[in-house]
Formats: C-alpha cells, structure tokens, sequence
C-alpha cells in the first residue's frame, strides 16, 4: 500500500516544487550559508550621506550593480531548478530530463553564465557515503549537461552530503526534497 | 559466592607476588567476551578526607565504575552512617555488614590535599573474606584530581576484568550547529571539551594519527569538501588535498601515512598520501563510489565502502595481491566499517526497515549482528582495547555521541558540549 502510494506522492510533491519554482526563486548558495548581502551595504549607505554627492553616487551606483547583479542571479535561479533523486540513487530520473534539458538550453543561450552543481542527500544514510554519493549526484547532472553541448568547463561540481537539508523534517516528504542537485550560478 | 571467593584467592595471591604490578595473565572475574555476563557490585563509600570533604571524588570513581558497564555501584542511600564512615584500614572495616548489603568489592580511599598536591590512597578489597586486592597511592596537582580518579577507575577494572579500563580516554568528535562546527576534544565523562580548530564550518571525518601528532579532517572552509592534515603542537597544515571532487574519510595506516577517498567525475580514488614526503599514491580507483577506508590490525587488509553490487556495501581487499571480496550480503546498505583493534570483529551500520544500526559481523562477512536499537546511527570506532564502541545516534531531532559493550550492551550517551555532538573517535 505504501509502496503503491510513494510515486504518486513523490510527482505531487514534484510538480508543487515545479509551480512554484518561477515565483519563488532558489536563493544562492552564499545566503544559504548565513551571509546576508544588504548586510554589506548599510554601511556605505551611512558613508555617502556624510562625505558628499560624489560617496552618494557611488554608493548609488554600488547599489545599482548590487540590484542587477541581485536580478541577475534571480533570473538565473529561476532557470536553474533543482533537480531530484530517488533514495540512494544518482541516476537521472526519466521525468527530470526535461527540466534538465531545459537547464542545458539556457545555459546555452547565456554562456557567460557559470555553475557549481551542488548535490544533497536526505538523512537516512551515513555522512560518509553521502556525501560521496552527493558527489555523484552533482556528477550525473554535469555529464546530462556537458553531453547537451555545455562547455565542461562552465561547470564545477561540489558534495555537501547530507549536511545541509533544504529542510530538516523527518519524513518522506522532506526527504524527496533533499535528495536534489541544486544549481548556483555564478556570472 | 563461595566460587567467586575462590577466584578472588587466586586472584589476590597473584597480585600479592605481582607486589601491585599489573599481571597480563591474571585470572579475570568476568568473561568479558561472552554473549553477556553478569556484573559485579561494588560499593564506593565516601572518601575519607583530611581538610575539607570531598564527596565528589568517590562521585567521580562510582560513576566511572559504572559507566564501564562492568559493575553495579551500590547506592549511597544502603549504607548507614556506620558503613559510610567506617575506616580504610581493613580491621575497622566490617565486611559482614557490606556482604550483608550484596557487596562484593569494596574500594577505600584516603584523600590528602596538602602542599598544592592532591594525593589518593586507595584500597580494593573483596568483601567475601576481606582480601585486600590492591593498594595504590597517586598524586597529581589538585586540578588533575579528575585523571587520578580516572586512572583508579581503569585499575579496578583492570582487577575485576584481566584489563585495563577506558575510564581516563579522551574523545575526539565534531561539535556545533549544522554550518558552523568545529573538531573538539574531552574527557570521556564529558568533562572539559576543547576545542582543537579554529573552523567554524562544515566539518566532517576528524581522526588523529596513532602518535597523535596530526589531526585530519574534511573541511568546507574553501567552500569544498577539501582533506586538511594539521600538526596539533603547531596548527600549521601538514597536507591539504584541494583538487575538485569531495575528498572524506580519513583513516591512519601508520604515523605518517592517511588514506582517503576522493570523488570526482565517474571515478573514485582511494588514496595514501604520506603527509610528511606528501608522496600520494592510488590504493584503488573504480568506477562509481569508493568510501571510508579502513585498515585491518596487521596493516594487511583494507575494507572499503563500494557501489559495485548495487547499493553500498563493505568490500576487503588484500593489500599485497589486491583480491578483493564483497563482505556484506544483508540487505542493500552496509557503509561506516570500523575494525576491532584485535582483528576480530567488523562494526558497521546497516540500514534496516526504517534504521541505520550498529552492527557487527566477522571479518569474512559472517555472524553479522544488529547493536543499536533504532534511529539513525553513524560512525562506529572500537575502543583501543577493543571492549567497547563509540557511536553517533539521532534519535528525535539531535545527534549526539553513544557508547556500548561491543555486544550491545551498557549503552551510554556521553554529552560534552550541549551542541549536536557526531563522528566520535578515541584519541590515541
């Protein structure tokens, strides 16, 4: 019975994560890890309003590039979605060639675009060998990639394991959520 | 009671012609090797102390006792006034009364703290007929007091079990939120965690070599998993791995040499490397994934995690010929292998309907055995004596360090820091 059910629930929580993908952009890696970018801009903020028109126009023009590089890199996240695993896997599923496929294109109509694909495992494994298996994952992806004509060197790999769940819960549903290839791009 | 009484006359007479040295043939009360065993009740009445008491030093030994899984310490609350304050020596003690209580051992001690020393004469004797087991007197600066406990603790059980005690270990393990970790290392009750790097990252698979010069592990800290060995005396890096592809799992073939796996594109790589020379040599290369080498006692034999077969499981591959055959053929996940330090044994965790346990088989593969008791359980290490073994374990939301018997029993938490504590490993 719960066999029967596990594919169902998986494609839903598939294409509930697809839907929302476009409205809700990926956030890269450097937020993830706990650095927040406007963090770094109040201070030059403060320093233009003291020091003059010509701070407040490079603090301006600072802000400026910050806020395309910032559109950019929504723009890119929207284009990189995370692609899913089954447990203990890294086989390409059948039903995320597309979205891989996708990937490929788009990359291949922005080349100045690079990526590190960034492969996660769900809990139920050992630290060791998931982040191997993190790897391989992360591996699979930039070998669909490279086969659709992405230049390899446009692609880095990298392993967290398990290390770093997108989210923490304990069940089936978290866990298919974890089991992913996360793109960020780097411009 | 009569059949222990004969072993400890036998025993007692050996450590009297032994005059308090250690006998590596003496006769042992448990059979610590068997399937399970009965343990032995001793009591630890308060010690005696010149100045101010100090009931936290027999604390101390009573909960160390306990810990080894060896004993059952009698509670404070059987003795009387009478019992709990009675002399060291053995005319004042009354042994009938302790016997009367079920205790078969009883351990005196005297504390002295004078001349900025902390001194502690201790007794065994067997409450059967009053032998006196050993006597020994330690001394330290008072803020070791802890160690000399320590160390009374692993001769008792050295007394009682034919060996040492793993009372006065140390641990190394990582510790911190998921992002922001460091490799630290305490005392085994938990007692004075410290921290050995400076990371504040993703760290992973911590080890120290068996001279306990270098400590290496994997880091994200240049935003990749990347191997770093460091000298601990001086924290400089002795041996950085950084080519792309995840580099974990390090384990000591001897002093100067660590091998790892390193993943990258459609291979794997097992590697040695000598951090000294910083010659890298290829142990074994396959396709698909290689993980967490590991090293037979007479360096001869190296057990690895592989994909080869399907799911993972545990491969040996004798170092000389490079045979290699598959030792795991339960179920489809078998990773984390640990030897025993006499060879004998394989720990390693099995993933079972909804757990990954602790398990142990032979080193051929056979009588595997499941441990733990459920949750998710990681990174099995034998103790260097080979009687016990340290694991992580989540269960409900946090991990945290276990220990057991390497028959499952006596499980332990130990907690250091009050942080997710994972990847537990004793210090040489």
């Amino acid at each position: 019975m719960k066999k029967s059910l596990f594919p169902l629930i998986m494609a839903a929580i598939i294409l509930l994560f697809c839907g929302c993908s476009s409205k809700q952009p990926y956030t890269p890696i450097t937020e993830r890890m706990g650095k927040q970018p406007e963090v770094a801009q109040q201070p030059s903020e403060e320093a233009g309003a003291k020091e003059g028109i010509n701070e407040e126009e490079l603090a301006r023009a600072e802000r400026e590039r910050q806020r395309l590089a910032a559109q950019a890199a929504a723009n890119a996240a929207a284009h990189l979605p995370d692609i899913y695993f089954d447990f203990d896997s890294y086989v390409i599923r059948n039903q995320e060639m597309p979205a891989l496929q996708d990937i490929a294109d788009w990359l291949s109509k922005n080349q100045s675009v690079k990526v590190v694909i960034e492969g996660n495992c769900d809990e139920r494994g050992t630290t060791e060998y998931n982040l191997a298996l993190g790897q391989k994952r992360a591996e699979a992806a930039k070998d669909f990639l490279v086969r659709s004509g992405v230049a390899a060197n446009r692609i880095r790999t990298n392993s967290y394991g398990k290390e770093v769940p997108v989210d923490a819960g304990h069940t089936e549903e978290a866990w298919a959520k974890n089991r992913r290839d996360h793109f960020a791009s780097q411009q | 009671m009569s059949k222990f009484s004969a072993f400890v006359l036998s025993f007692a007479v050996t450590v009297l012609v032994a005059l308090f040295a250690a006998s590596a043939d003496a006769k042992v009360y448990l059979d610590v090797y068997g399937q399970s065993y009965k343990k032995i009740t001793i009591a630890v009445p308060p010690f005696a102390t010149e100045g101010q008491p100090r009931p936290v030093v027999s604390d101390l030994l009573g909960r160390d006792l306990d810990m080894s899984g060896f004993f059952v310490v009698a509670p404070r609350s059987l003795m009387d006034n009478g019992l709990a304050n009675e002399g060291i020596d053995k005319r004042s003690i009354k042994f009938d009364q302790w016997r009367s209580l079920g205790v078969e051992l009883l351990c005196k001690a005297l504390i002295q703290e004078k001349d900025n020393g902390f001194s502690l004469e201790a007794y065994l004797y067997d409450a059967s007929d009053g032998t006196l087991l050993f006597a020994k007197r330690y001394r330290a600066t008072p803020t070791e007091w802890r160690r000399i406990v320590h160390r009374l603790a692993d001769e008792i059980i050295l007394t009682v079990t034919g060996e040492k005690g793993i009372m006065g270990s140390r641990i190394l393990f990582v510790s911190g939120e998921r992002r922001y970790r460091d490799v630290y290392v305490a005392d085994l009750d938990g007692y004075g965690p410290r921290k050995l790097t400076n990371q504040h990252q993703i760290i992973v698979s911590p080890s120290v070599s068996p001279d306990g010069k270098y400590l290496a592990f994997t880091s994200y800290k240049e935003g990749r998993p990347n191997l770093y060995v460091v000298d601990l005396a001086t924290g400089r890096e002795a041996y950085t791995d950084r080519q792309e592809g995840t580099k974990v799992g390090s384990s000591w073939m001897n002093a100067k040499t660590i091998a790892y796996a390193h993943v990258l594109g459609r291979v794997s790589t097992i590697y040695a490397a000598n951090v000294e020379t910083k010659e890298r040599k290829v142990l074994l290369r396959k396709e698909g994934i290689l993980a967490s080498p590991t090293f037979s006692p007479d360096g001869s034999k190296m057990v690895f995690v592989s994909d080869m077969h399907g799911g993972p499981n545990i491969f040996m591959m004798d170092l000389a010929t490079g045979d290699t055959k598959r030792l795991s053929f339960f179920g489809n996940y078998n990773t984390s292998p640990a030897f025993s330090p006499k060879g004998d044994l394989i720990a390693f965790v099995s993933k079972t309907e909804g757990a990954l346990e602790i398990c142990v088989m032979k080193p051929d593969g056979s009588d595997a055995r499941v441990l733990s008791d459920g949750g998710v359980n990681d990174s099995p290490v034998f103790s260097p004596c080979g009687r016990y073994i340290l694991y992580s374990s989540q269960k409900g939301r946090k991990y945290s360090i276990n220990m057991m018997l390497h028959n499952g029993e006596n499980k332990r938490e130990l907690t250091f820091t009050g942080a997710e504590e994972t990847q537990p490993k004793f210090m040489p």
